[in-house]
């Protein structure tokens, strides 16, 4: 059977922002299909139209060469169109049954013996009547795609499905989507990752600010040539140079640290142990979490923990809260940077001012000393090459990689001895990524260390000096980053280990 | 002996009486914060059932008209809620505590005209019963069928939410509505159900305060059972069994200090008034204790706002 998907002129506008501008591609079974783009490009508005959740403003969608109207998530469901969101679209407080009987018109026991055949059929293992919420994210994402298998579906759509998965994971995805695409499912899948582009899909449609910017086939691409269509321009690729830090001084030592948590949703962090040289980057690794969270808060002093555990330049700070650790000259940029790092309703030079301690003098007998913080908010701005000269804008107005500019720049201008970032380019399109990996560098360079926790390997490899795994709470052996491979970064995040 | 025992009985009739209302309101709280929607207008949900509910059965000399109309104007000031929550977005405990204050002034005013004026007989279920058989007789019968109603209520609360698909997908919606929203399940619709069906059901405890507990008009005569109600869903871990079983504690011990003031204990009557009150703070500190059990078993989108992407 086969099946021919083509959406012809598609655009659709968000106030400020045009998110498809007359899109048109096509696309038949048998295939896999990449959409190729940076964040905000508009791939994900564009599948959001093909699952019916946003309504184009123009634009139609052929299947089979029948135009087809979907005006809700049902519709695109009775035509067979099938999608796995980025973010998981389950009920975490359901079982795995429940959650795939809500949206099926057969009886449960039909039902289950359904998903028992699809369960063998795939070599999918999942407890079928557990809650959802115990699930691996690997797992969630199988609960979503067996959803999808369930109704037949002519047109499977994926949308960033990787960004949560271990390495292990995702060559079990693959397979089972090239399994999908020879049973004559024609696959779509979104990604901004160029490694997976070329080792699943057949064609590839790269999309830039909300326009179809080239469709070729995969075997005719590259890595540098598809990076280059992505973002429009041509990327000078960082470097770092290996030190080595044998004889440096130990700035931060964690010993024996442990961490329970009363919320089912946190992860307790187990017997923890690292030490940090000046000059050094400390990369950690791992899926999401696994204890990420935690021990950020854990060093930027949002958790308090017992007194010893922590040494910061021989002091022992375990219990002293962020602002006092800051007085110590600790940095931190944490992962959201909207609910977080910053305040999106206050204005910038606002922003600013929350960052501050004794020696800044932002505060005089308690008044804000407004003209002192925008002086320095200025010097922000255009030493960290913020796209804005106005402190007095909201920061909500401030596009990602500007507002994480600015956050960086806030924590790196008072010269800390030790910035931990998390995520710090989460999200981030590829020009401002480089400008943050840049400074990451730089501050290495410049003497100071840094500790960064990501959830994004190529990073990690990319800016580490030594890197480790964080697993279930744990901390795996630290590693010589020249010694480290995208590969055993996988199998340690996925809970395997290596000699 | 046996008078003693009948004693009891009589007893614990009365503490099944005094918990109705509770049961009531609190199984109809349940519904509607299962879907996600946090309703804090119970108390004034309730009030306006009572003074409807009356005023109906002066007017009307009908006690299932008066029944019935309590229940369509619980509904219509939980239509006013949905309308704001749902259709114009408001925030909910906003909305909810002017709800409660709008049903009580309202029903104040109503209810001017309505003091003083005696309530009609409600008709109780198998009297000869409840007199022939010792103990078990004031216990099991000679009650109004509000009352069997209500104690049937939470089981039948339970087996819907759990093994019926509306109960699941009123479930999905409250765990995340996005994701309920994305699998075309029409969030808003469901939760205007379920606002409208806890409308209703408190109307229905306010009606039984009015026109059977205490069978006249009162300014104010629910006196914080709405609150009660509230608590108890929480306490409850949002379970229907567990409402039954705490409306019960809080019955019993409303119906005791009661007794205790009546044997002239040398306890303030003001202390002992606001023994069920503090029994629930209580009640509820203990249980909390387990943070963990409530987090999993809480509506995860309880209180927030759904917006449809268009």
């Amino acid at each position: 059977m086969n099946t021919k998907l083509k959406v012809s002129e598609i655009s659709k506008i968000y106030p400020g922002c045009i998110a498809n501008d007359k899109v048109s591609l096509e696309f038949g079974s048998g295939k896999i299909y990449a959409l190729l783009g940076e964040n905000g490009a508009g791939k994900s508005t564009l599948v959001k139209i093909l699952s019916g959740v946003v309504k184009p403003d123009e634009g139609e969608v052929f299947l089979n060469d029948e135009s087809i109207k979907l005006n809700s998530p049902l519709d695109a469901k009775k035509n067979n169109i099938g999608m796995v969101f980025q973010h998981f679209n389950l009920f975490e407080t359901l079982s795995v049954f429940e959650n795939l009987s809500i949206d099926s018109d057969k009886k449960d026991e039909d039902l289950r013996v359904l998903v028992n055949d699809i369960l063998k059929k795939y070599n999918f293992k999942i407890d079928l009547d557990i809650p959802v919420l115990n699930l691996s994210a690997g797992q969630k994402q199988k609960v979503e795609i067996i959803r999808c298998l369930i109704r037949n579906p002519k047109v499977l759509i994926m949308d960033e499905p990787t960004s949560v998965l271990t390495e292990q994971e995702t060559d079990d995805l693959f397979i089972s989507l090239k399994q999908f695409s020879k049973d004559g499912i024609l696959i779509i899948y979104i990604t901004h990752k160029l490694k997976e582009v070329l080792s699943l899909c057949d064609e590839v449609a790269v999309m830039r600010k909300g326009k179809v910017v080239s469709v070729s086939k995969t075997i005719d691409e590259k890595i540098e040539s598809l990076a280059n269509k992505m973002v429009g321009e041509n990327l000078n690729t960082i470097k770092k140079k290996i030190n080595n830090f044998k004889n440096s001084e130990e700035i931060l030592k964690i010993s024996n640290l442990n961490f329970k948590s009363d919320d089912p949703y946190e992860t307790n962090l187990n017997n923890l142990n690292l030490s940090l040289k000046k000059g050094e980057c400390l990369g950690i690794a791992g899926i999401s979490g696994n204890g990420q969270n935690e021990l950020f808060q854990i060093l930027s002093g949002e958790i308090i923990t017992d007194g010893t555990s922590i040494m910061f330049r021989n002091k022992e700070i375990g219990k002293l809260n962020p602002r006092e650790r800051r007085e110590y000259l600790m940095a931190f940029s944490p992962e959201d940077r909207i609910s977080q790092a910053a305040v999106p309703e206050l204005k910038i030079y606002e922003n600013v001012a929350l960052n501050n301690f004794k020696s800044s003098n932002f505060f005089e007998k308690g008044l804000v000393n407004e003209k002192k913080i925008k002086e320095h908010s200025k010097k922000i701005l255009s030493n960290f090459s913020v796209n804005t000269d106005n402190v007095e804008l909201k920061s909500q107005f401030l596009s990602g990689g500007n507002l994480q500019k600015l956050i960086i720049g806030r924590e790196l201008i008072t010269s800390p001895e030790l910035l931990v970032c998390f995520n710090p380019t989460w999200g981030l399109d590829v020009g401002a990524i480089n400008y943050i990996h840049e400074t990451l560098i730089q501050i290495n360079e410049q003497g100071k260390s840094s500790i960064l926790i990501s959830t994004d390997n190529d990073e990690l490899l990319k800016l580490s000096d030594r890197i480790c795994v964080i697993y279930k709470g744990k901390l795996s052996k630290i590693m010589n980053a020249d010694t480290v491979t995208a590969e055993k970064l996988g199998i340690l995040m996925g809970g395997g280990s290596i000699d | 002996m046996s008078f003693d025992l009948n004693f009891i009985g009589i007893l614990i009739g009365a503490i099944m009486a005094s918990s109705v209302p509770l049961i009531l309101a609190a199984s109809g709280e349940l519904i509607t914060e299962r879907s996600g929607v946090l309703n804090l207008g119970v108390e004034g949900m309730m009030i306006i059932g009572a003074i409807s509910g009356f005023a109906l059965m002066v007017v009307t000399d009908n006690l299932f008209f008066a029944v019935i109309g309590s229940m369509v104007s619980g509904l219509i000031l939980s239509l006013i809620f949905g309308l704001l929550t749902q259709s114009l977005l408001t925030n909910h405990v906003a909305t909810g505590l002017a709800l409660t204050i709008f049903g009580i002034g309202m029903s104040a005013m109503i209810g001017k005209n309505f003091v003083g004026i005696p309530g009609k007989e409600f008709p109780l279920l198998f009297l000869n019963l409840k007199e022939s058989i010792p103990f078990l007789g004031p216990i099991f019968f000679g009650h109004s069928i509000i009352l069997y109603f209500a104690f049937g209520l939470p089981f039948l609360t339970n087996y819907f939410l759990k093994k019926t698909k509306t109960g699941l997908i009123i479930r999905a919606v409250g765990d995340s509505p996005t994701s309920a929203s994305n699998q075309g399940i029409n969030v808003t619709l469901v939760r205007y159900s379920c606002i409208l069906y806890g409308g209703a059901m408190c109307g229905l405890a306010g009606a039984y305060l009015s026109l059977i507990y205490t069978p006249q008009w009162i300014e104010n005569m629910t006196g914080g059972r709405g609150w009660i109600a509230l608590a108890l869903v929480v306490f409850a871990t949002w379970s229907p069994i567990k409402v039954l079983i705490g409306a019960l504690i809080f019955g019993g011990i409303t119906i005791l200090q009661l007794h205790m003031q009546a044997v002239g204990l040398r306890i303030p009557v003001q202390l002992l008034s606001a023994l069920p009150y503090i029994m629930t703070i209580i009640v509820l500190v203990v249980i909390s204790r387990d943070s963990r059990k409530i987090k999993l078993n809480t509506p995860t989108s309880l209180g927030q706002i759904f917006y449809k992407e268009k």
